[in-house]
């Protein structure tokens, strides 16, 4: 996976039970409708809880990441 | 009264998990690498397997054995929080969980048969939930002891589930090789073969003096091994020995041999060693440098005891530097690894001079900014971004869920 690592865009749908799941993003001009979500894992910087989902878009898979303590998304790269 | 004791194995832990992450890479070979550019096969799949791509090939002899082969980096984070998943679905059906490594664990389900009916059912609702949750594949092993479960598990891989019962395991241990049993290394397997032993049946049946002649103290342990015996127990999270050490190794991406990296690098794992010590609130005497060279097969530890108990990272470092200047490197460093062992529950105890009070306090200062903002947010001004930056982080064999073994590696 390509690493890419910048602020984005993101419609997320919060659940109960504490669910969140992506549905769309915006990068570089672009919006991307997420089909799937593949993957979920959790990991740490600092304090700051990350939520890390793997997506596709139907072509191409991407990592984007929740910033529990700042509340902002990121690009964490993309696999064409 | 009969123990049940499961043994669960993930199979192809990292590259099935990679493989549920990211969907075109499913049915085709692949194989999780570090970081580093040039470093070894960590895991592969069972597509890559059936090529001949073994665990600890370098990446180059896996391409020639599958030129098909796609490396996919690997990504230690996703793993760990698998496993820590996984790990909490074990404990809703007992909480004699003993996590083996990252994609292992015995679970002793004698008391909770009861609740769940039998054991071949717990193992048939963690393997559904590990599958739904997960999308990856498990063996599991169900049999009266350790030993016997983890070698039932693997019995059948990938997604088996084989129970050794009580009246079998003496039919199943009278053909199965020596070297099948956990313990039983190739070392051990090659001494036995000279004494003529090539089956756990043989084994079981060895005169033990015979054994112990050989092997010392272990002898009649692996006369009881050989007949399928064994009474260890399983022993949760949080109940294990202490720790002994907190130790930090890692590849570079390319060798070195200038000094002043070599001495940086060094700075680095002792930063790494130091603040996961002070983390966990202990302190060693002994440090232990280890350096593996660029040949790949030469390499050399060494230790020194002190007479203080340390954790400040420039003590490591200090400490691991006389070690490193006490000796003539070979050849360009490859591998390099700090371990501080010998260790105490550290007591919060203010130093009585001014320079060194200041230090302390200075260290404290940056393990809490660190704590907030993620490690070696603040670090030392040598540590900026070098040629040996990087390098290449393995899971330890003796990572756990949490706790001071659970290093947070990226």
């Amino acid at each position: 996976m390509e690493p890419i690592r910048e602020p984005v865009r993101v419609a997320a749908v919060f659940a109960p039970g504490r669910q969140i799941r992506p549905v769309w993003f915006d990068w570089q001009n672009r919006k991307y409708t997420i089909h799937e979500t593949t993957y979920c894992w959790k990991g740490r910087s600092g304090e700051a809880m990350l939520l890390h989902f793997s997506v596709s878009d139907g072509s191409s898979l991407f990592e984007l990441i929740y910033n529990t303590i700042e509340q902002s998304w990121m690009l964490g790269g993309v696999e064409a | 009264m009969n123990r049940t004791i499961l043994h669960i194995d993930m199979n192809a832990f990292f590259a099935s998990v990679e493989q549920a992450a990211n969907p075109a890479l499913q049915g085709k070979p692949i194989a999780v690498v570090g970081s580093g550019g040039r470093t070894i096969v960590t895991t592969s799949s069972y597509e890559a397997r059936a090529f001949g791509v073994k665990t600890g090939m370098a990446v180059w002899e896996a391409k020639r054995c599958c030129p098909s082969l796609i490396l996919v980096i690997g990504d230690n984070r996703k793993y760990q929080h698998t496993s820590t998943q996984i790990m909490e679905i074990f404990r809703d059906y007992t909480p004699e969980v003993e996590v083996f490594s990252i994609d292992e664990a015995w679970m002793d389900v004698t008391g909770s048969i009861n609740l769940f009916g039998s054991a071949e059912n717990i193992a048939y609702q963690i393997k559904a939930r590990i599958r739904h949750q997960f999308n990856i594949t498990c063996s599991i092993g169900i049999a009266p002891n350790k030993l016997l479960s983890k070698l039932a598990s693997d019995m059948q891989k990938p997604d088996g589930l084989t129970v050794i019962s009580p009246e079998d395991v003496g039919r199943i241990m009278e053909r199965m090789p020596v070297g099948a049993l956990c313990g039983i290394g190739k070392n051990t397997v090659r001494q036995l073969k000279i004494m003529g032993i090539n089956t756990c049946g043989e084994l079981g049946r060895c005169d033990e003096g015979r054994l112990t002649r050989r092997f010392g103290i272990i002898g009649r342990r692996l006369m009881q091994m050989g007949r399928g015996k064994d009474g260890s127990a399983v022993i949760p999270f949080g109940e294990e020995d202490e720790v002994k050490s907190v130790g930090h190794s890692s590849t570079l991406e390319q060798d070195i041999d200038n000094p002043q990296e070599i001495r940086r690098f060094l700075l680095q794992l002792s930063e790494m060693v130091g603040s996961r010590a002070r983390r966990y609130n202990v302190s060693g005497k002994t440090v232990t440098l280890y350096v593996r060279y660029a040949d790949f097969f030469t390499s050399f530890g060494k230790q020194t005891t002190l007479k203080n108990y340390i954790n400040l990272s420039d003590e490591i470092y200090k400490t691991a530097l006389s070690i490193l200047d006490s000796v003539e490197l070979e050849q360009p460093v490859r591998l390099m690894g700090v371990r501080l062992s010998n260790l105490k529950q550290q007591a919060a105890q203010l130093p009585l001079f001014e320079d060194e009070r200041k230090k302390l306090f200075a260290t404290q200062a940056m393990d809490k900014v660190n704590s907030k903002f993620g490690s070696m947010s603040v670090t030392f001004g040598s540590l900026l971004p070098g040629k040996e930056k990087g390098g290449s982080h393995v899971i330890a064999p003796a990572w756990r869920p949490s706790g001071i073994r659970n290093v947070d590696v990226k």
